[in-house]
C-alpha cells in the first residue's frame, strides 16, 4: 500500500524532490541535476528519504515532472509541469490565478483558476531571453557572480539601453557595453540586462492575460532585484512563496496524493 | 516555356494517388461507401481538369470562395488555386520547390504560403495554364493580390471580383453588378454562354447540399461524435471543389447514411472519446493525416468547426439563380465571421457551437500566413474563457512544414490533453 | 518656421491645438486611412485626426497580445497606444475596410477599448461606375450615423466651407511639393514629413495659415539642398523623419514620395460639379484618389508612381515595406518591373513601423547611392 506521496521535478540545472505527510511538507531537497534524469531523479530521492528520516522506498506513489519527468523509472506517473506548477501554486496561495515559472531553460506563464486547475499556459519555444542560463550567461560576460549581480540591481542606478529582442544580440550590446571607454557602469547593465529579460516574460503575461493575484516561481524568482522589475513592469505586485523552487515539486506530490485518495476509494 | 508534358505532372500525380487509395479502399471490406465517393469525386475533378484543352473547354483558375457555381453552369472548367496548392502538399510533399519558386518571383515570405506557393507552381508549370484567372477580396488581401502576378506569369486575363465589406442594401446591389459583370467577361473571353437553366439546376442542388451539411453537422453533435479531422478536410474540400454538382450530393447523402448509422449505434469516430474539441480556422493540411492519427491515439476528437461547417440558416431559390449565389456568401460560415466586422454576434455564435457541441477546449490554428484570423484569436479565447472552455495556440503554416515540426505540435496538443484531463 | 510643426509631432497625442478644441466643448475624432472623408467630419465641427502608432520602434507586448505577431507593426502599434490610454481623449474612431490589418485594428477597437463612437465605411477596391454609386452610400450612411450620434445637421454649407478648407491644405501641399522639383530644393523630405505629420494633428484652418507662412519663407529662401542622387520613397505608412533623414545624410535627396502618409495624402482636390451632390463629389474624390495597393487593378498605382518619377527627375526609388504589410508586399515584384523599365532602379528595404533608419539600412542606401552615381556617369 502506497502511503506517502512524493514529487521530483528534474530541471536542466537542478532536481528538486517534495515529500507529502498527510496535507503537510514532509521534507523537500534540491541537489544539481546530473546527465542522466535517471540519477538525477535517484540522488534526489535518496537524500529527501534521509532527510525525512524515511528508510525505504517502498511506501511511496512518486509523480515525477520536469524537462527529465518523462526519462525515470522510478516513478508512478508523468505529469507536465505546467500541471503541476497549477497544483503547487495553488496549495500555497490559492488567490493566484496567473503565475510565471522563472526556471533555467524557459520560462513559462501559467494561468490557474479556482480549484487550482490549469487554464491557459504560454512560453517562448524558440528564445533563450528570460531565462536563467540566459542571465548565467550575461554574468559571465560581466565576469561577475549570479550574487554579486544581484546584489548591484538592488544599488541606485539609471538603465543600459540593451535594445535587443534576441538573446544572441543582447549578448553583443552587453559585450560593447563592458568594453566601451570609459565602461557603462556595472549596474547600469545589469538593469539593462534585467529589464530585458522581464520584457520578455512581460509579453508572454500579456499574451495570455494579466490577472491578479500574481505570483512568480523557479529559481530566478527568488532574485528580488528581477521581481522588483517584473512588478513595475507589469503594475501590480508579485508574490514569490519561500520555496518557490520547489513549486513544480510540490504540485506533482499533492497530485501523488490524489492518486493515492483515489485507489483508496476516498 | 515548359512544355505542356510538365505542366500536367503535378495533377496527373494527384490523380494517380487518388486512384491508388481508391483501389487500396475498394479492396478493404470494411472501406466506408463516402471515401470511395469522395476519391472518385477528386479523381473527376482533376480528370476534368487534366484534360480539358483535349475536350476543347477553357479553364478558369479560381481563388477561395469564388462562385464556381457560375462556371459550371458556363461549361467551364474550374481549378481551385487554394485547394489544388494543398492537394499537392498533402499528396506530393512538393513544397520546398514550389515555395522557393515563389520566392524567386519576389514575393516576401511574410506573405500566406499558399499563394507563394500557388504562383511558385504556376512559374513552373506544374499547374495547367489557365485560360483565365479569377479572383476576389474574400478572404483576406493575400486573396485580392493575388490574382495580378498570377495573370502575368500565365499571360491571360484576369477578372477580379469586389466583395463589400457588410450587408447594407446598396452592397447587395453592388454584389449582383460584380456578379454580372463577371459573366459578361466569361463569355466574352472564353466564348462560353451563361446557360440560366443550368444554374438555377446547381442552385438547387447548392440548396440542397448546405441543407445535407447542416445535418451532417447535427450528427456530430452526438456523444460519441462519428466525424473527426479527417472528415473535417473532405467536407471543406466538398465544398470548395464541387459546389451544386452531382457528385456532391451523392457523396453527402452516402456520409450522412453512414453517419446516421454510426451514431445510431453508439459508435464514434475514436474509441473511447476522451476529448471533444473544438477547431478554429485550418489546421495544416499536410498534417491531417498525423492528427487523425493523433486524435484516434488520446482519444480526441475535432467535433465542430464553426468558421468551416457551420451553416447560417437561409434557403436558396433557384428562381432566383443570380441572387442566391450572391445570397450563398453570407451562409458561408467563415465570409460572414471573417470578413466583416467581428462582433459580438460571432464570439457568441462560436461560444453557443462549443456548449451544443459538448466540447471540451479549442485548438486555434494560428497559421503565420494569416493575419486576420491571428488577430481575432485574442476575442475568440476570451470569448471562449467566459464559458470556461480553454482554448490552445498552435503556431502552423498550412503549407509549409518549416514552420512548426510534427514533434513540437504533438508536444502542444498532448500537454493541452493534459490540461483537459485534469479538470 | 518649421520648428512649429516638429512641436505638434513631438507632442502628439497631446497636442495642445487638440486638447484646446476638446476644452472648449468640441469632438475629436480619429480615422485611419486614406480613404476616410475628412470633410464629412469636419463639417460637424469635429476635429479629425490621423490615428498613428509610436514614433519609434518599440517593444509592443500589447499589441502582439491583441493583433499577434504577424499583423504589421503599424496596427499593433496603434492598438498599443489605443489600449494604454493614449487616445482616451477621442470621442470616436472612424476606419475603413481598408487592409486586413486595418479592419481587425478597428474589430480589436470596438471590443476593447470601447470608443464612444465607432464607424466603418466599406470602400470598395475598384473605381467603376458602381464602385462609385457604393461609396457615395457608404458615405452618406456615414454622414447620417455622425447626425445621430451628434444629435446635428451637416449642412451643405458646412459642407462647402470644410471642403473649400481642405482644397486649400491640398493645394498649398502641392506648392510645397513643386519646390521639391527644383534641381536644389529649399526643403528636405524629412522636413516635408514634419509638415505632413503635422498636417493630420492639428486643425487644417490653422495648418494651413502656418503652412502659407512656410511657403513665404520658402520663397525667400537661400537654403537649398542638394544630394548625389535624387530618390523617391514609395511604400505604406511611414510616419517617422528620422528614416528620410538617415537617407538624405547619406546624400541621397528624397524628392518625392508615395505613401499613405503623403501623396496618396494630399494629392487631387475635391471638384465640385453642378451635376452632382457634395456629398458625391467628395466619395468620388476619395475613391478616384491616388490609388492604395489594396486597388485593383494595381496599374493605376504604378502609372501614378511613373508619372511621380518623371515630373521629379527621380533617378532611384527607395521602398520601404513593414513587415507584414501584404498588399504592398504583393505589388512589389511588379512595381519594380515598372520602374526597372522607366530606367528607374529600386532598393527594397523591410522595415518596422517607427523605424529611424540606422545600421543595417544606412549601408544598403550607402550602396545603392554609389550605384546610381555609377550608372549616372
Amino acid at each position: 500500500m502506497y502511503m506517502k506521496a512524493l514529487g521530483i521535478d528534474i530541471g536542466s540545472l537542478t532536481t528538486k524532490a517534495v515529500i507529502l505527510d498527510g496535507d503537510s511538507i514532509l521534507a523537500a531537497n534540491i541537489v544539481t541535476s546530473s546527465d542522466e534524469a535517471e540519477l538525477s531523479a535517484r540522488a534526489a530521492l535518496a537524500e529527501l528519504l534521509n532527510k525525512a528520516g524515511l528508510s525505504s522506498s517502498n511506501d511511496l506513489y512518486i509523480v515525477s515532472t520536469g524537462a527529465g519527468g518523462k526519462s525515470v523509472s522510478l516513478s508512478q506517473q508523468q505529469k507536465s509541469v505546467t500541471t503541476c506548477l497549477a497544483r503547487g501554486v495553488h496549495y500555497l496561495a490559492p488567490s493566484v490565478r496567473m503565475a510565471i515559472d522563472m526556471g533555467a531553460e524557459s520560462s513559462t506563464v501559467i494561468k490557474v483558476n479556482e480549484r487550482g486547475r490549469l487554464n491557459d499556459w504560454a512560453n517562448h519555444d524558440k528564445c533563450a531571453a528570460g531565462t536563467g542560463i540566459f542571465l548565467q550567461q550575461m554574468a559571465k560576460l560581466m565576469q561577475v557572480s549570479l550574487e554579486e549581480m544581484a546584489e548591484l540591481s538592488l544599488q541606485d542606478k539609471s538603465k543600459a539601453d540593451i535594445s535587443s529582442t534576441c538573446a544572441v544580440f543582447a549578448e553583443s550590446e552587453v559585450i560593447s557595453h563592458v568594453h566601451r571607454e570609459p565602461p557603462t557602469p556595472k549596474a547600469d547593465i545589469v538593469a539593462g540586462i534585467y529589464f530585458s529579460v522581464v520584457s520578455r516574460i512581460v509579453s508572454l503575461c500579456k499574451r495570455v492575460g494579466i490577472e491578479k493575484d500574481v505570483a512568480a516561481v523557479g529559481g530566478v524568482a527568488l532574485n528580488r532585484g528581477l521581481v522588483t522589475i517584473l512588478e513595475k513592469e507589469l503594475g501590480c505586485g508579485v508574490l514569490v512563496p519561500p520555496n518557490a523552487q520547489f513549486v513544480a515539486a510540490l504540485g506533482a506530490a499533492i497530485i501523488a496524493k490524489e492518486n493515492i485518495e483515489k485507489s483508496l476509494g476516498r | 516555356m515548359i512544355g505542356s508534358e510538365k505542366r500536367s505532372n503535378k495533377i496527373s500525380a494527384i490523380i494517380r494517388a487518388c486512384r491508388l487509395i481508391m483501389r487500396m479502399n475498394q479492396s478493404r471490406p470494411e472501406a466506408r461507401k463516402s471515401e470511395l465517393l469522395y476519391y472518385k469525386m477528386l479523381d473527376g475533378y482533376y480528370s476534368r481538369l487534366l484534360n480539358a484543352r483535349e475536350n476543347g473547354k477553357p479553364i478558369a483558375a479560381h481563388t477561395v470562395f469564388f462562385p464556381s457555381e457560375i462556371l459550371y453552369a458556363m461549361d467551364i472548367i474550374p481549378m481551385h488555386t487554394e485547394t489544388t496548392t494543398w492537394m499537392m502538399s498533402l499528396f506530393l510533399s512538393n513544397q520546398a520547390e514550389i515555395l522557393s519558386a515563389g520566392a524567386e518571383l519576389g514575393l516576401a515570405s511574410e506573405i500566406c504560403s499558399a499563394h507563394r506557393g500557388l504562383a511558385g507552381a504556376f512559374s513552373l508549370g506544374a499547374l495547367p495554364r489557365p485560360d483565365v484567372m479569377l479572383w476576389s477580396n474574400l478572404i483576406c488581401d493575400n486573396t485580392a493580390k493575388s490574382g495580378e502576378l498570377i495573370t502575368e506569369i500565365n499571360d491571360c486575363p484576369g477578372f477580379y471580383l469586389d466583395h463589400p465589406f457588410q450587408h447594407s442594401r446598396a452592397e447587395e446591389r453592388y454584389l449582383i453588378g460584380e456578379l454580372e459583370s463577371l459573366i459578361r467577361f466569361l463569355e466574352e473571353k472564353t466564348g462560353r454562354k451563361m446557360d440560366w437553366d443550368r444554374l438555377s439546376e446547381i442552385v438547387a442542388r447548392m440548396d440542397q447540399q448546405i441543407e445535407l451539411c447542416r445535418e451532417i453537422s447535427e450528427l456530430r453533435k452526438a456523444v460519441p461524435s462519428p466525424v473527426n479531422i479527417r472528415g473535417y478536410l473532405q467536407l471543406l474540400t466538398v465544398d470548395y471543389l464541387c459546389p451544386g454538382q452531382p457528385e456532391a450530393i451523392e457523396y453527402l447523402e452516402a456520409l450522412r447514411q453512414e453517419l446516421a448509422g454510426i451514431v445510431h449505434e453508439g459508435k464514434g469516430a475514436v474509441s473511447p472519446e476522451r476529448f471533444r474539441l473544438m477547431s478554429l480556422f485550418v489546421p495544416p493540411i499536410y498534417l491531417i493525416p498525423f492528427l487523425d492519427s493523433l486524435e484516434q491515439e488520446y482519444g480526441a476528437v475535432t467535433v465542430a468547426e464553426p468558421l468551416f461547417t457551420r451553416w447560417a440558416a437561409g434557403r436558396l431559390d433557384p428562381a432566383k439563380p443570380l441572387e442566391s449565389v450572391a445570397m450563398k456568401f453570407s451562409l458561408i460560415p467563415e465570409r460572414c465571421s471573417m470578413y466583416g466586422p467581428l462582433d459580438e454576434r460571432t464570439l457568441k455564435d462560436v461560444a453557443q457551437c462549443a456548449r451544443e457541441y459538448k466540447v471540451d477546449g479549442a485548438v486555434y490554428w494560428a497559421f503565420i500566413g494569416c493575419r486576420h484570423t491571428c488577430a481575432a484569436m485574442r476575442m475568440f479565447k476570451d470569448a471562449l474563457n467566459e464559458i470556461d472552455v480553454p482554448m490552445l495556440t498552435v503556431d502552423c503554416d498550412i503549407v509549409d512544414p518549416t514552420v512548426n515540426s510534427k514533434e513540437e505540435i504533438r508536444g502542444k496538443l498532448v500537454q493541452f490533453f493534459e490540461l483537459l484531463e485534469d479538470r | 518656421m518649421l520648428k512649429r510643426f516638429r512641436v505638434v509631432n513631438e507632442a502628439f497625442p497631446e497636442t495642445p491645438e487638440i486638447l484646446e478644441h476638446k476644452r472648449e466643448g468640441n469632438k475629436v475624432f480619429g480615422w485611419l486611412c486614406t480613404y476616410i472623408p475628412e470633410e464629412v467630419m469636419h463639417a460637424a465641427g469635429i476635429l479629425p485626426i490621423r490615428i498613428t502608432g509610436y514614433s519609434k520602434e518599440t517593444e509592443l507586448e500589447d499589441g502582439n497580445a491583441y493583433l499577434y505577431i504577424n499583423n504589421c507593426s503599424f496596427s499593433r502599434s496603434c492598438f498599443q497606444m489605443g489600449i494604454r490610454g493614449e487616445y482616451s481623449f477621442l470621442d470616436g474612431v472612424v476606419g475603413g475596410s481598408t487592409c486586413d490589418g486595418a479592419r481587425r485594428l478597428f474589430d480589436l477597437w470596438r471590443y476593447y477599448i470601447k470608443t464612444p463612437f465607432h464607424h466603418v465605411l466599406t470602400v470598395p477596391r475598384k473605381q467603376t461606375q458602381k464602385a462609385h454609386e457604393l461609396y457615395y452610400d457608404q458615405v452618406r450612411q456615414f454622414k447620417q450615423h455622425l447626425e445621430e450620434f451628434l444629435g446635428v445637421q451637416i449642412t451643405d454649407e458646412s459642407l462647402r466651407h470644410s471642403i473649400e478648407i481642405y482644397n486649400e491644405s491640398r493645394a498649398l501641399l502641392g506648392r510645397l511639393y513643386e519646390l521639391r522639383k527644383r534641381p536644389e530644393p529649399p526643403i528636405t523630405g524629412a522636413e516635408t514629413m514634419e509638415v505632413l505629420n503635422a498636417s493630420f494633428r492639428m486643425p487644417k484652418e490653422l495648418f494651413n495659415q502656418w503652412l502659407r507662412e512656410l511657403l513665404d519663407e520658402l520663397a525667400e529662401t537661400r537654403n537649398t539642398h542638394k544630394g548625389r542622387a535624387r530618390l523617391m520613397v514609395v511604400g505604406s505608412v511611414m510616419n517617422n523623419p528620422e528614416f528620410i533623414q538617415s537617407i538624405e545624410e547619406q546624400g541621397g535627396l528624397v524628392v518625392t514620395d508615395e505613401l499613405c502618409t503623403s501623396t496618396r495624402y494630399w494629392s487631387d482636390p475635391v471638384v465640385l460639379d453642378e451635376g452632382m451632390t457634395l456629398l458625391e463629389a467628395i466619395s468620388k474624390r476619395y475613391l478616384n484618389g491616388f490609388p492604395c495597393a489594396r486597388m485593383v487593378p494595381s496599374e493605376e498605382r504604378f502609372n501614378r508612381i511613373l508619372g511621380l518619377a518623371r515630373d521629379f527627375k527621380v533617378d532611384g526609388a527607395i521602398s520601404e515595406i513593414i513587415r507584414y504589410c501584404v498588399p504592398y508586399a504583393h505589388d512589389l515584384p511588379l512595381l519594380k518591373d515598372r520602374l526597372k523599365a522607366a530606367g528607374i532602379p529600386t532598393l527594397a528595404l523591410d522595415v518596422e513601423y517607427g523605424t529611424s533608419g540606422s545600421g543595417q539600412i544606412q549601408t544598403r542606401v550607402q550602396a545603392f547611392l554609389e550605384m546610381l552615381e555609377a550608372k549616372g556617369k
